[in-house]
């Protein structure tokens, strides 16, 4: 028990970090659901691509050799480049692989978006060979630098990767509630026949909230890679997975629910690795998804949608 | 519009014409349909079951037996996926638990060495009863929730065989080996029929072409009885279908665990032919292969998913060999080449423009500057291979622009799939091709087990995009 006590801060810091990750790619894929009821499976690859994106910034910028520029200006050129290829490569994913089957029957997107996946994956693995990539976060942020909250010490990545991730959520709730874009957006996700007759460009629509949900996925890339320093062509599934599982958890399509369903499930996982065993890691946010669902079938923030006729 | 046609509008007038097989293909089409469906099928396995005569190649033979073997999951899976519409993610999983129990009911693993005519129906029963298990809280939620729901299961079962080696029981003093890990269970023991243990791969294959035989009766049966038509009704509509009062979430639970039971019994097959099994036989790759068999066939359609099982089981095996992959992967580019383009001979010209680009490329390159250019990375010393290496030109460092290039093909190649504006088109194809043959020969017929992949992703994005009916489906024509 007393081992417990003492361990308890630290793990909560570490599924804090993981949480924060994990509720950024959940964003991307409520707010596609919320607008498309599409599940996008490529959603998890579109992350794995920010990760590699972050990771050539960072050797580009800071070769063997020394730094190019401060860290300080490095890590936001390696997000923005992240992001920016994120952004577009989901952009193209909406073009080619979702918008001629806007009307067709449901299961069509859903095996296109398998299909993307699968092809993203392949083609890293085709351009960058299947072994795992180092992210050298120690030139920019060293490992010990950091400051202690109570018992628990708070790395200087960790609280990074919290920082950015708190930052990114909240300029995504303003932009949804206080813009007109934000409103559109909202519009298409309650009715998009509705929006479209009231003048909302639906589809433009519906690419700047893929542009986006690919651009968070693509900073929680980036972000991963610092914190963990591990970056392969097949993070993307598992990630992926648990993201979704984080935004069902909270609720598909709400906002503050995926906020939410995310650090839930980064938080079990890391208190279940430290205090049972790592062996089931993965298994952790199938059965937080479960017991939720059995408790609350829309989520923990999600409102039970009528089906409309 | 004449009167007896009043209130019903041109365009569903029209349905019918617009529903008539078109093209080379669809004529073909249109004949098959004609003839006897079960006097047709039956022929066609009656000439497979003469294969093993023809030949005593053991590895023909084992390709006849993985087409059939895939034939039979292509099709459990089109029962959920295709009849029922429901995007069962975890379905490898019931192949995996078919396997795995086979295994464990068969194998000097657990010491139980079951007779195969109580231990495969009993692998039935516990994949169906899977399926039951996980379809029963899913299938009370939203319908996209069984497909992260079932992903999850097929993760976890990875999982779970993976590290179910040292299991702590608490009766038993010493942990106990259920699954053997990732070294997997081995030896599984043959499957018996009749007092005759199957252990030659002939064996196999007449046993599995005579499951596919009744299966396919079976699901042909099944299609057509009123489970059958529900099924469609519930794909078509689950609202309207639920309107007129049709059990949905009882018909959606029996699709899923037909599918799981037909998944569980290939599963043990699978493992007395293999006489193992391994946590990597049961991989999402063998998903997305599947998934890609039943679309490329046509979504619910049985013919359809027997095609696409052979498809995408001989192709690879084709390609296996550089000279004949070489040899289809260019047949391939010109055939669709010629057979998309809108008049055909645009088809023909592109072509022929593709290959004096690259003569002329090659002349005045070799010309100014010889010093840039280097050996192609797998040089072939004879035949198409030669002939396309001699025609193309290679940078010194040809891999990284080969990877480069390969990011610039596919752009290039999604953005004329959708330019309207034909001339437009045809001069964006010149280059798109050329640099799709150098992206081959440098990257592609480099790492076949990669590009196979790549394949099958890119059949499945195209397919819905384009053919969502696979190559046996009707067009879907939705009333609104």
């Amino acid at each position: 028990m007393q081992a417990f006590l003492n361990q308890l801060p630290q793990q909560l810091v570490n599924g804090l970090t993981l949480g924060a990750v994990y509720a950024l790619i959940a964003l991307g894929y409520t707010m596609v659901y919320g607008i498309l009821q599409l599940l996008n499976f490529a959603h998890g690859d579109v992350y794995m691509v920010g990760a590699f994106v972050g990771l050539g910034t960072l050797n580009a910028l800071a070769p063997k050799s020394g730094l190019l520029l401060p860290a300080w200006a490095i890590l936001p050129l390696m997000l923005l480049a992240a992001m920016l290829v994120c952004g577009a490569l989901g952009a193209v994913i909406e073009w080619f692989a979702y918008r001629p089957l806007r009307n067709a029957p449901r299961i069509a997107p859903l095996i296109s978006a398998l299909g993307v996946s699968f092809f993203i994956q392949n083609a890293m693995l085709l351009l960058l060979s299947a072994s795992y990539r180092t992210m050298r976060t120690e030139v920019l942020l060293p490992i010990r630098m950091g400051f202690d909250i109570g018992p628990a010490r708070m790395s200087a990545v960790r609280a990074l990767v919290i920082a950015v991730a708190l930052l990114l959520m909240v300029a995504l709730q303003l932009l949804v509630r206080r813009t007109r874009l934000g409103r559109a957006m909202r519009a298409v996700a309650i009715d998009r026949e509705a929006a479209a007759m009231m003048g909302v460009d639906v589809d433009r629509v519906i690419v700047a909230t893929f542009v986006i949900g690919s651009a968070l996925a693509g900073a929680a890339g980036v972000l991963v890679g610092l914190a963990f320093t591990q970056v392969w062509h097949f993070m993307g599934f598992t990630a992926g997975l648990k993201g979704f599982t984080a935004a069902v958890v909270g609720g598909i399509g709400s906002i503050p629910g995926a906020v939410l369903g995310g650090l839930l499930i980064g938080l079990s996982e890391t208190l279940a690795v430290g205090f049972i065993s790592p062996t089931y890691k993965d298994l952790i946010a199938f059965v937080v998804l479960i017991l939720v669902l059995l408790v609350r079938p829309a989520g923990l923030l999600g409102r039970r949608a009528q089906p409309k006729v | 519009m004449s009167l007896e046609k009043l209130g019903e509008d041109e365009w569903v007038e029209q349905l019918a014409a617009r529903q008539a097989r078109r093209g080379p293909l669809g004529r073909i089409l249109a004949r098959l349909e004609q003839a006897n469906p079960i006097l047709l099928g039956g022929a066609l396995l009656a000439a497979a079951a003469l294969l093993p005569l023809l030949t005593a190649n053991e590895y023909i033979l084992r390709v006849a037996g993985n087409v059939c073997l895939f034939a039979l999951l292509a099709l459990g899976l089109n029962v959920v996926v295709g009849y029922a519409g429901l995007l069962d993610l975890g379905y490898v999983a019931f192949y995996g638990v078919g396997g795995y129990s086979y295994a464990l009911l068969a194998s000097p693993q657990l010491g139980l060495h079951l007779p195969s005519w109580l231990a495969v129906p009993l692998v039935v029963v516990i994949a169906a009863g899977a399926g039951l298990l996980l379809g029963l809280p899913s299938l009370r939620l939203s319908g996209d929730y069984l497909a992260i729901v079932t992903l999850g299961f097929a993760q976890i079962f990875v999982l779970l065989a993976n590290t179910m080696d040292k299991v702590q029981l608490p009766w038993l003093a010493e942990p106990l080996n259920l699954t053997g890990g990732p070294n997997g269970i081995t030896p599984v023991d043959p499957i018996s029929l009749f007092g005759l243990r199957l252990t030659s791969t002939s064996h196999y294959f007449y046993l599995l072409l005579a499951a596919l035989a009744l299966l396919l009766l079976l699901l042909r049966n099944l299609n057509q009885s009123p489970t059958g038509r529900a099924w469609r009704a519930l794909r078509e509509d689950t609202l309207a279908a639920q309107a007129m009062g049709m059990p949905v979430r009882r018909l959606k639970l029996l699709a899923f665990v037909v599918g799981a039971a037909i998944a569980g019994f290939s599963g043990s097959i699978f493992a007395a032919w293999q006489t193992a099994v391994f946590p990597a036989n049961f991989d999402v790759t063998l998903l997305i292969t599947l998934y890609a068999m039943v679309v490329l066939g046509g979504v619910g359609s049985l013919p359809g998913a027997v095609a696409g099982a052979l498809v995408l089981v001989v192709l690879p095996e084709l390609l296996r060999g550089p000279d004949t992959a070489r040899l289809l992967f260019y047949g391939g580019v010109a055939a669709t080449t010629v057979l998309l383009a809108r008049p055909r001979w645009h088809g023909l010209a592109l072509l022929a423009s593709v290959l004096v680009a690259g003569f002329l490329l090659r002349l005045v390159a070799t010309a100014s500057w010889p010093g840039l250019l280097g050996p192609p990375p797998v040089p072939v010393a004879s035949g198409l291979g030669a002939l396309a290496q001699s025609w193309l030109i290679f940078p010194l460092d040809a891999k990284t622009v080969g990877n480069i290039l390969f990011l610039v093909v596919v752009a290039l190649l999604m953005l004329a799939s959708r330019l309207r504006h034909a001339g437009l088109r045809f001069a964006l194809l010149v280059p798109t091709l050329y640099l799709l043959a150098f992206v081959w020969e440098t990257r592609l017929a480099v790492e076949p087990s990669v590009t196979r992949l790549l394949f099958l992703g890119a059949i499945l994005v195209l397919l819905m995009t384009y053919r969502p009916q696979g190559i046996f489906g009707k067009p879907r024509v939705e009333v609104m």
